[in-house]
């Protein structure tokens, strides 16, 4: 399985960014697997929450027995739900099987075929309950916490300083690369490239056409995505 | 009660977790075979046309930035888009499939275009005769969030100096390309677009932009006139090109902005306007006549990503531009004779 003993450490650190609502769905995903695979990543999870339960609140510090004694009396009451759909099987199954759910019983659709194969559903079933959880707490944590969405790309912003070196080798540069900031004037409106040219600058609004022109090619570019027409937005934002 | 709802959805839940588990393994591995890169980009290609999404989408480079507001919808073989610039001057963008109408709604002017002749250049992609593997090679890198979703990273690189490299985000799910990134000679990122946030799956609100387009009453239209030419026609020659690249297109327009077309002056000189592409990116280059007090003296200029250079022929004011190397507009621009009459 995928959670080798050699990143059980990362795995550690992924648990505790899951149990914080802090990692994206892949890692959600690795994480649930060595969950499902390695018995010591779900003490580890179980820990984490009880962790967690503390912090929150002193009621949550109950014993381990508490909880044994919640889930057995969870499992009891299953067993002895009846099932609407196919009440005559899950009688069949429960003296069979003592704490498995008859999955065919509840399910009539194709989802179970994934999961249930055979006894080990029972295995299963208390797992994925407690996933199912997790990823409802890790939903929460996302919609309770807007603020640690990330606002605005660093990367977007740092790249004034990124594309400013470009490629110096030419004698004739726009000023706005130079400095950086040059092409946003105070109210935010985009003005015209200045150009050094022979060390003077001037400024010239037609190179704008040209640019608008050439982009009005890329109405739909080669992927489709219309940054072309944003790109001439840009050209064409200069108030005339 | 409560818990048999509990269980079914926790079943739900299990099975929405292990399915993917399997599939988000095979993308990490960085490979790409040559003949897969121009499948990626047509898959981000298509997706763009095949879903309803909404979204800002942000552009900067060059120490400029831009956002604008992105719709676009469709309903069988029919494609509706609407782009709101929120930066700057206010610009309104529609589309119905190749019509396009651009709102300025400040100065009541209004341009209304039809793409069919500008725009062939996803069939180019499409032909599969433009040597893109020639040219570029791709990487896959591990997977990626943008604005949300997972993403699949496709690095294309170039393989000479005479263009520049990209990195391609494409939402995991759609293929819908999220965020690129130009990349320059020594690696560096000359130009990012992105998404900040885009919802794909949206409801499609195709009358919307109907609507808008109806409404032009009080605007001063101005319908762009494009004349398809050739370069020989016209008295010119390309000597050569840029390696990889392919004339796609020629025509001769006017290149002035809508608005000051009228009132200033004598009309303007109608441009040549020629366009070579090498499958991803192009280069315009336009020949107009030349006129001492527009055509001062040579300029080159960069703006994110995009290069221009501008020089004097003779009696004639050549002017090439594209997201290349500025060596690759000099190419172009050199190649240029005058045949003799």
């Amino acid at each position: 399985m995928s959670a080798g003993s050699q990143d059980r450490t990362g795995g550690a650190e992924c648990l505790s960014a899951l149990v914080d609502g802090e990692v994206d769905a892949v890692a959600v995903l690795q994480a649930c697997d060595a969950w499902r695979a390695d018995s010591e990543v779900r003490s580890t999870w179980h820990a984490y929450q009880l962790i967690g339960d503390v912090l929150r609140s002193d009621d949550l510090a109950s014993s381990a027995a508490h909880d044994a004694g919640f889930l057995v009396a969870v499992r009891a009451r299953l067993v002895a739900e009846p099932v609407v759909l196919a009440p005559a099987p899950l009688v069949a199954r429960k003296s069979a099987e003592g704490l498995a759910p008859p999955e065919s019983a509840l399910f009539g659709n194709g989802a179970l075929a994934l999961l249930g194969r055979g006894h080990r559903a029972g295995r299963w079933m208390l797992p994925t309950a407690v996933a199912a959880g997790f990823v409802l707490v890790a939903g929460t944590f996302v919609v309770l916490r807007p603020g640690s969405l990330p606002q605005v790309p660093p990367a977007a912003l740092a790249l004034a300083d990124v594309a400013a070196p470009g490629n110096g080798s030419n004698a004739l540069r726009p000023v706005a690369d130079a400095s950086g900031k040059g092409v946003v004037d105070a109210t935010g409106a985009v003005v015209p490239a200045a150009i050094i040219v022979n060390g003077r600058l001037i400024r010239d609004t037609r190179l704008d056409r040209y640019l608008a022109a050439h982009k009005q090619f890329a109405g739909s570019s080669a992927l489709g995505v219309p940054s072309a027409f944003l790109r001439s937005a840009t050209v064409d934002a200069e108030p005339r | 009660m409560l818990t048999r709802a509990l269980v079914p959805l926790a079943l739900a839940w299990s099975a929405v977790l292990a399915w993917p588990v399997a599939q988000a393994q095979a993308p990490t591995v960085p490979v790409v075979a040559p003949n897969q890169l121009r499948a990626w980009l047509l898959r981000i290609h298509n997706a763009a046309s095949h879903h309803n999404f909404q979204g800002t989408f942000v552009v900067s480079g060059g120490g400029g930035v831009a956002s604008a507001r992105i719709s676009h919808f469709y309903e069988g073989p029919n494609q509706y888009e609407r782009i709101e610039s929120m930066d700057g001057r206010q610009r309104k963008v529609f589309r119905y499939n190749d019509v396009v109408h651009t709102v300025w709604p400040a100065s009541h002017v209004a341009m209304i275009e039809q793409r069919g002749l500008l725009s062939s250049f996803p069939a180019l992609l499409q032909a599969g005769d433009d040597g893109l593997d020639e040219w570029y090679d791709g990487q896959l890198e591990a997977l990626d969030r943008v604005a949300g979703h997972e993403a699949n990273v496709l690095s294309v690189r170039a393989k000479d100096g005479h263009r520049y490299g990209y990195r391609l985000w494409a939402d995991r799910a759609s293929g819908l390309l999220l965020r690129a990134d130009v990349i320059g000679e020594h690696g560096e990122v000359l130009e990012t677009s992105a998404f900040s946030d885009v919802s794909i799956g949206v409801r499609p609100q195709t009358e919307t932009v109907l609507q808008a387009m109806r409404r032009l009453d009080g605007f001063l239209v101005v319908r762009p006139v494009f004349t398809p030419t050739r370069l020989d026609a016209e008295g010119w020659t390309m000597r050569q090109v840029a390696p990889g690249f392919k004339l796609v297109r020629c025509v001769s327009r006017q290149i002035e902005p809508p608005g000051e077309a009228s009132g200033a002056g004598p009309a303007a000189p109608s441009v040549i306007q020629t366009i070579y592409s090498d499958g991803l990116t192009y280069v315009s280059v336009f020949i107009e006549p030349y006129r001492a007090d527009r055509h001062v003296r040579p300029m080159f200029a960069s703006l994110g990503a995009t290069s221009t250079l501008s020089l004097r022929q003779g009696d004639w004011w050549v002017t090439a531009v594209g997201d290349v190397p500025p060596a690759t507009l000099k190419i172009f621009a050199g190649a240029l004779e005058r045949r003799k009459p």
